[in-house]
């Protein structure tokens, strides 16, 4: 780790060059960068801090972030809840947002106790992906458990609340059994529909085509390997929850942010705009309004 | 209960229930940091009549972490000659890194994919840098703890 400081800016010599300046070597270690310093330092998942906070980050660099940042909050935005880098982080922060959006919901018992018949019909589609069954409880229990105690809180159990909710993402086992079993679910969408998802897998290394299998091995299953757009779309999917991507990539002409809509069902009339998780190369947090 | 207890005990409870696969054997598993095992690759292969241990060490993370296995060198046991084993026993397989490892494989899915790791060898050799890993001790003593650049995608 080459550097103590919190905050990725990048080191260029021009004040305000951007990241469309970099070259691709460069735009690597900046994510290297980002990961490093963040894998085992911060919590699996933060308490949310002010956006002025991550603008302080991006004062010494680029431009086109901060235009960026401006821009968010000028849409309301106003605090981000950061994941560690550690490349489970998509998975986390979907995660959190979905049982957070099963908690808050209007009608919350009724929506969690749907959340959970869902993720109990999932389990054989795991079974059918040739995953062992008494393999995958061990992570499902976990999410199932967070979910259960907002539908149905056992006698002796305390109801889950935003603070309890924020410790069982900071508790290791339980956080990343959870990142676990999503990933399982994700490759097991992708494995049942082959067909479909192939024509759109690349290897995210060489950029050639890949197996659906091979993909899911290499890139779905194993920890620590980033989602793309294909796992974004699989996962948003399998769960039944719409959610948008911010972009804050540094590559914006006019400072604007591209969202981009997860959708899977139209939304129900009055429901709270969906969950957005806010992007920077390599990386993934929760962007919220407060 | 921590997730690598809970697992490892339903892992027990299956090789218990319903035996191991042809060629792998449990020697030793009295706990749940670390269990040795046996294999041996049957049939017209280059290990023919060679019996293996193998030693897998579990963290508390495990089997969202890769257990860290070796083959046993000792008195009684020798790490087989292989492009893919060092003399310290070693191994340089991807399924035991961080890229290749998933919480779904299994102590014995590992034996499994090792055991075919050797009934697929080619020649009898070690690793073109083995005397650099291994004889000038520069290997430490958990080999989770190497980075280990595969020689090829085979395995």
């Amino acid at each position: 780790m080459a550097s103590q400081s919190d905050a990725p800016v990048p080191q260029s010599q021009n004040l305000n060059d951007d990241l469309n300046a970099l070259s691709v070597d460069e735009l690597d270690r900046l994510t290297q960068n980002i990961l490093d310093e963040t894998t085992s330092t911060r919590p699996l998942l933060s308490e949310t801090s002010p956006l002025s906070v991550l603008r302080e980050e991006y004062e010494r660099g680029s431009g086109t972030f901060l235009k960026q940042i401006d821009y968010l909050s000028s849409k309301g935005y106003t605090h981000l809840r950061r994941a560690r880098g550690d490349g489970d982080c998509f998975y986390r922060s979907l995660a959190f947002a979905w049982v957070e959006s099963l908690l808050t919901s209007q009608d919350s018992a009724f929506d969690s106790s749907m959340a959970l018949s869902l993720l109990e019909s999932s389990l054989p589609s795991l079974e059918a992906a040739g995953f062992e069954g008494s393999v995958c409880q061990d992570f499902y229990d976990e999410l199932a458990n967070l979910v259960r105690r907002i539908a149905s809180p056992g006698p002796n159990e305390p109801p889950l609340t935003p603070s309890t909710l924020l410790e069982a993402f900071q508790n290791p086992e339980i956080s990343n059994s959870i990142v676990v079993f999503l990933r399982l679910l994700t490759s097991a969408a992708i494995r049942a529909d082959q067909d479909s998802y192939e024509a759109f897998l690349v290897h995210p290394e060489t950029g050639g085509p890949i197996t659906a299998q091979t993909f899911c091995e290499n890139f779905v299953e194993p920890c620590g390997k980033e989602a793309d757009d294909v796992q974004i779309t699989v996962l948003t999917k399998a769960l039944n929850f719409n959610i948008q991507v911010a972009y804050l990539d540094g590559r914006s002409s006019d400072g604007t942010v591209n969202f981009v809509e997860f959708q899977i069902a139209p939304p129900a009339p009055g429901a709270p705009p969906p969950p957005v998780l806010l992007y920077r190369p390599g990386h993934y947090d929760i962007l919220e309004k407060h | 209960m921590a997730v690598s207890t809970r697992r490892l005990q339903k892992e027990l409870t299956e090789i218990k229930t319903n035996g191991t696969p042809v060629g792998i054997k449990l020697l030793q598993a009295d706990n749940f940091e670390s269990w040795f095992l046996s294999i041996e690759v049957l049939g017209d292969t280059l290990y023919q009549g060679e019996v293996f241990a193998l030693k897998f060490r579990f963290d508390s993370q495990y089997p969202i972490s890769a257990p860290a296995v070796q083959f046993v060198v000792d008195d009684y046991y020798k790490a087989p000659v292989h492009p893919h084993v060092y003399s310290n026993g070693h191994i340089c397989a991807s399924i035991l890194g961080s890229e290749g490892w998933s919480p779904v494989l299994s102590v014995i899915s590992v034996c499994i994919t090792l055991q075919s790791m050797l009934a697929f060898a080619k020649e009898r050799k070690r690793p073109p840098d083995n005397d650099g890993y291994v004889i000038r001790a520069r290997a430490p003593e958990n080999p989770k703890k190497t980075r280990f650049v595969y020689h090829d995608d085979e395995v």
